[in-house]
């Protein structure tokens, strides 16, 4: 009888079993997880048809996220060129992880933004010097063919919402905001960097992007 | 048990830097377990929270992109596409390459006999293969419904069928707790409580007779209230109890032995 009741308690909620439970969770209270990928969620629908590259699904991602990445590609590499480079890429690696976009863990949007942060995080890292600050003249290259005095004026300009953000920002929260999400630092080469712990330089971030956010819809209210 | 409220505070704290693409590999796998083993209602305050950052443009600059990088995006991505293919290519030649060395060689029809002859053979075994663990797992998954089934039915007999309104409802957390003994079989005890409609339902297996246990809860601001209290009139015991669906997002459940004071891990 414990035998079977063990199994009947212990298999996986997927398959229908009596209390779904998460075996080896900490033993603490737990959700059942949330049942078979839907189907008919249309965003899942989209992505199964990027992931086989129809042109139709990448074009009606773009019409719906295209906007929205190149705003933030923009904010990381400042000239339109090497932006308009990253978002090629970024579709590009929305295609190849299409398959992976799970509805039941996020939103379409989320997943997009994700891929698209990772991007141009890795964008940032692949520069060998990274620059000790951020400052926007030193940390956004600017291309050949562009005038690199009007350029920079251009770029104070469209990232003055979140320079005035940063510097509302106490300076531990400034400091590891500038390091990790705009200098590409990972999370431990700031900890070692600011000798602070790891778990400390992980809440700061947290609390200084909360913060900023906080900032951002205060701000643009006000408008 | 009282590291709820921690948990749930470093998990929403990883969540935003899940947002932001500032996890490293190994600890977006750490996110992702701890999600998946949240309640509902945690995981939908996440999902709702990353979309709220993903969506939030208000300090991002105003620029639009321009109209041309719409084909440049799909020209993109059509060429990856193609780079992937002839990259795949040469797996899918390889059987081809193969055939054109043979037909170069010429081949007597004693030896084109003994090839179709041979692949014939193979199909025949793949496919007896396929069919005998296909079969096996068939039978598995009939063996495991059937024991399924037949617990249920005999859990029903001895609890009462209350427990099923339970069972494999999406909206009920569950809380698993297990003696500490140095016994083989330790008793355990599950506490289901559905954050949807409310109320919620205790089970516990092998335990004690004549044990009396209180179930407890610790709310967000920390107070601790008694869910139930129930004495084991027999080694398996099903009871349900009153809570309202308000209480049950965010409480933290604990077993504790009402005589020993001990409490349940």
């Amino acid at each position: 009888m414990r035998q079977f009741i063990g199994t009947l308690l212990d298999v996986h909620p997927e398959t229908g079993s009596l209390f779904g439970f998460c075996k080896g969770a900490g033993l603490r209270g737990c959700n059942t997880w949330r049942l078979a990928l839907p189907d008919k969620e249309p965003d899942y629908r989209l992505m199964r048809r990027v992931a086989i590259g129809e042109e139709e699904a990448i074009a009606e991602l773009y019409d719906r996220f295209g906007a929205l990445v190149f705003k933030l590609s923009i904010q990381f590499l400042s000239n339109n060129a090497e932006a308009e480079d990253a978002v090629q890429e970024v579709f590009v690696r929305l295609w190849k992880t299409a398959d992976r976009f799970d509805p039941r863990k996020a939103k379409l949007v989320t997943w997009v933004m994700l891929i698209t942060r990772r991007h141009l995080i890795d964008c940032i890292r692949r520069k060998t010097v990274r620059p000790k600050s951020f400052e926007l003249s030193e940390q956004h290259q600017v291309s050949a063919t562009e005038d690199p005095k009007q350029s920079n004026m251009l770029l104070q300009e469209r990232n003055a919402a979140i320079l005035g953000a940063l510097q509302a920002l106490p300076e531990m929260q400034r400091t590891v905001i500038e390091r990790a999400y705009f200098q590409g630092f990972t999370l431990r080469e700031v900890s070692l960097q600011i000798d602070a712990p790891l778990g400390t330089v992980k809440s700061a971030l947290s609390r200084g992007l909360l913060r900023l956010r906080e900032y951002g819809l205060k701000d643009s209210s006000a408008l | 048990m009282t590291n709820e409220t921690h948990n749930y505070k470093q998990l929403i704290e990883l969540a935003v830097l899940d947002a932001y693409g500032l996890l490293e590999p190994i600890e977006s796998d750490l996110f992702n377990r701890s999600f998946h083993d949240a309640p509902a209602s945690v995981q939908d305050e996440i999902i709702r929270m990353q979309q709220d950052f993903a969506i939030d443009e208000s300090l991002l600059p105003a620029d639009l992109p321009p109209a041309s990088l719409k084909q440049l995006v799909l020209n993109s991505v059509a060429k990856a596409a193609d780079k992937e293919a002839q990259r795949l290519a040469p797996l899918a030649l390889i059987g081809a390459r193969a055939s054109a060395a043979r037909s170069q060689h010429g081949a007597s029809h004693t030896t084109y006999f003994w090839r179709v002859a041979a692949l014939i053979l193979f199909g025949v075994s793949v496919a007896l293969g396929v069919i005998v663990v296909d079969t096996k797992r068939e039978v598995a998954k009939i063996t495991n419904v059937a024991l399924n089934n037949s617990a249920t039915a005999t859990l029903e007999d001895v609890v009462g069928a209350e427990f099923k309104s339970f069972i494999g409802d999406p909206y009920c957390q569950i809380s698993h707790f297990i003696e500490e003994t140095t016994e083989t079989q330790p008793a355990y005890i599950r506490v289901a409580m559905n954050e949807r409609y409310g109320g919620g339902y205790i089970l516990g297996l092998d335990l004690t007779v004549g044990s009396e246990f209180v179930i407890q809860g610790t709310t967000k601001d920390g107070a601790v209230i008694e869910l139930a209290r129930f004495t084991a009139d027999g080694p398996i015991v099903g009871r349900t109890f009153d809570i309202s669906k308000h209480m049950v997002k965010g409480l933290t459940v604990a077993v504790v032995n009402a005589k020993t004071k001990k409490k349940w891990s």
